[in-house]
């Protein structure tokens, strides 16, 4: 493969994403991902393709009222054609967040949230930003600083983390620009930036991390930075 | 890692449920001429033309409430999604570009997107994610046609068969005819009487499986 990107998710999410089931933040982190990802760009148009062949040839509803279904084609046709051009809520152009001295920008799917908030938290060498989507999980920017571990933890629930820039490695691997980690309850793992590389994450969370290592419990400040 | 991801959904299930709606041989499916709704969306676009509109809207609106009725469980919610999809079929006809892809998947976006922020909605949630965050209404760069040669050895051995066999159906059918039977494209496409371009997709789906089951990247 010619692109960079080389951890995806799996089929079953993006076919859930492309379908419009998937929960709202999870979807957020696949649809910021899709931004960044040439392939999974593809394969989601494939995946639309076949949705809109199985509305194509799906039954019509078994039930229909023949008036009432008139009636709205009569209401329809009443409105005079009016959309020319894109009709969106999304901003103009590209989307900056300013950390550090550094200016990163931000996948089109983040982009709307990004501008309606990002008040940074910063503790040490790891920054924080809580963006105004979903309740059940915790999505935020995530900046972690050159030289950096971040504690060894496990998951209560689900941690997606998506590399928007530089670079992070843990025990199973290293992480670039577009890849997405999925950690359930029952991994563990300590990630951590490179010497001379600090990372922009994506993070979504569906509970507070909890630090299993003695010396880290001192850390537990950190929680609140993650959840 | 990624374990929850895939397994979240099984593929056996989503087979199971799927394919009766794919077959190219179903019952309840009139005679649709290729191209059919593509015309009658440009007609639309162009001349605001109210019979093409119509032929579409008593096609697909009987079909999107069928999805509503699934998707909400409730009439009222699943007309008022049938409603609004279908109005903006009417009034963005001209935002549909036919290179982009298939009539019916424009519409199956919109009446998922319609969906998505009716459910939002309900919740009452604020300053939330909404459609437009999640599914980009526009134009990715164009890619090559990435990569489907460098597996045609790999099809080949017996480690991929088991895994050729849980392929969703659909895909199964395409894959056999173009790497056992060795057809080409438009030998599938004829004979199954499916567009090239479902054709092509099925085969990148489909690879994108057997990756996935070779390969650890994904799961
Ligand atoms: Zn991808």
């Amino acid at each position: 493969m010619t692109h960079a990107v080389k951890y995806h998710p799996g089929i079953p999410l993006l076919e859930q994403y492309v379908e419009g089931t998937l929960e709202a933040d999870v979807a957020l982190a696949v649809s910021a991902h899709i931004d960044l990802c040439p392939h999974c760009q593809q394969l989601c148009l494939d995946l639309s393709a076949e949705q809109g062949l199985m509305l194509e040839k799906s039954a019509p509803a078994a039930e229909l009222n023949v008036s009432d279904m008139d009636e709205m084609l009569a209401e329809i046709l009443a409105h005079t054609q009016l959309d020319t051009g894109q009709v969106s809520s999304q901003p103009e152009g590209p989307v900056q967040v300013h950390l550090k001295g550094k200016t990163f920008t931000v996948p089109r799917a983040l982009a709307r949230l990004v501008e309606q908030q990002t008040k940074w938290t910063q503790l040490g060498s790891i920054a924080n930003a809580k963006l105004p989507a979903g309740d059940k999980r915790h999505v935020s920017l995530l900046y972690i600083d050159k030289d950096t571990a971040i504690p060894q933890h496990t998951h209560k629930g689900l941690e997606i983390t998506l590399v928007l820039s530089g670079r992070i490695v843990d025990e199973q691997g290293s992480y670039g620009v577009g890849d997405i980690l999925i950690n359930t309850p029952d991994d563990t793992h300590t990630p951590r930036t490179l010497p001379d590389e600090d990372c922009l994450c994506l993070s979504v969370l569906s509970a507070p991390l909890q630090f299993n290592k003695g010396i880290t419990r001192l850390l537990n400040p950190l929680q609140h930075l993650f959840y | 890692m990624l374990n929850l991801a895939s397994t979240q959904r099984h593929d056996g299930t989503t087979t199971v449920q799927r394919e009766p709606g794919m077959s190219t041989n179903d019952e309840n499916a009139p005679e649709i001429r290729t191209g059919q709704w593509e015309d009658a969306l440009s007609f639309v676009a162009v001349h605001q033309d109210k019979a093409a509109y119509s032929e579409l809207f008593s096609y697909f609106a009987p079909r999107l409430k069928a999805f509503g009725m699934k998707m909400f469980g409730n009439e009222q919610q699943a007309l008022e999604m049938v409603q609004d999809t279908m109005l903006n079929v009417w009034r963005k006809a001209r935002l549909f570009d036919p290179s982009r892809g298939c009539a019916s998947t424009w519409i199956f976006t919109i009446a998922r997107n319609v969906r998505f922020d009716m459910l939002r909605k309900k919740q009452s949630r604020k300053d939330d994610i909404s459609a437009d965050d999640l599914w980009y209404d526009g134009n990715y760069p164009e890619q090559e046609d990435s990569g489907s040669h460098q597996w045609d050895t790999v099809l080949m051995t017996e480690k991929l068969a088991p895994h050729f066999d849980r392929l969703p159906e659909a895909q199964r059918l395409v894959m056999v005819k173009v790497y056992l039977e060795e057809k080409s494209h438009q030998e599938v496409s004829d004979e199954l009487a499916i567009p090239l371009g479902t054709v092509k997709s099925r085969i990148r789906l489909a690879l994108d499986r057997l990756r996935e089951a070779l390969d650890d990247t994904r799961s």
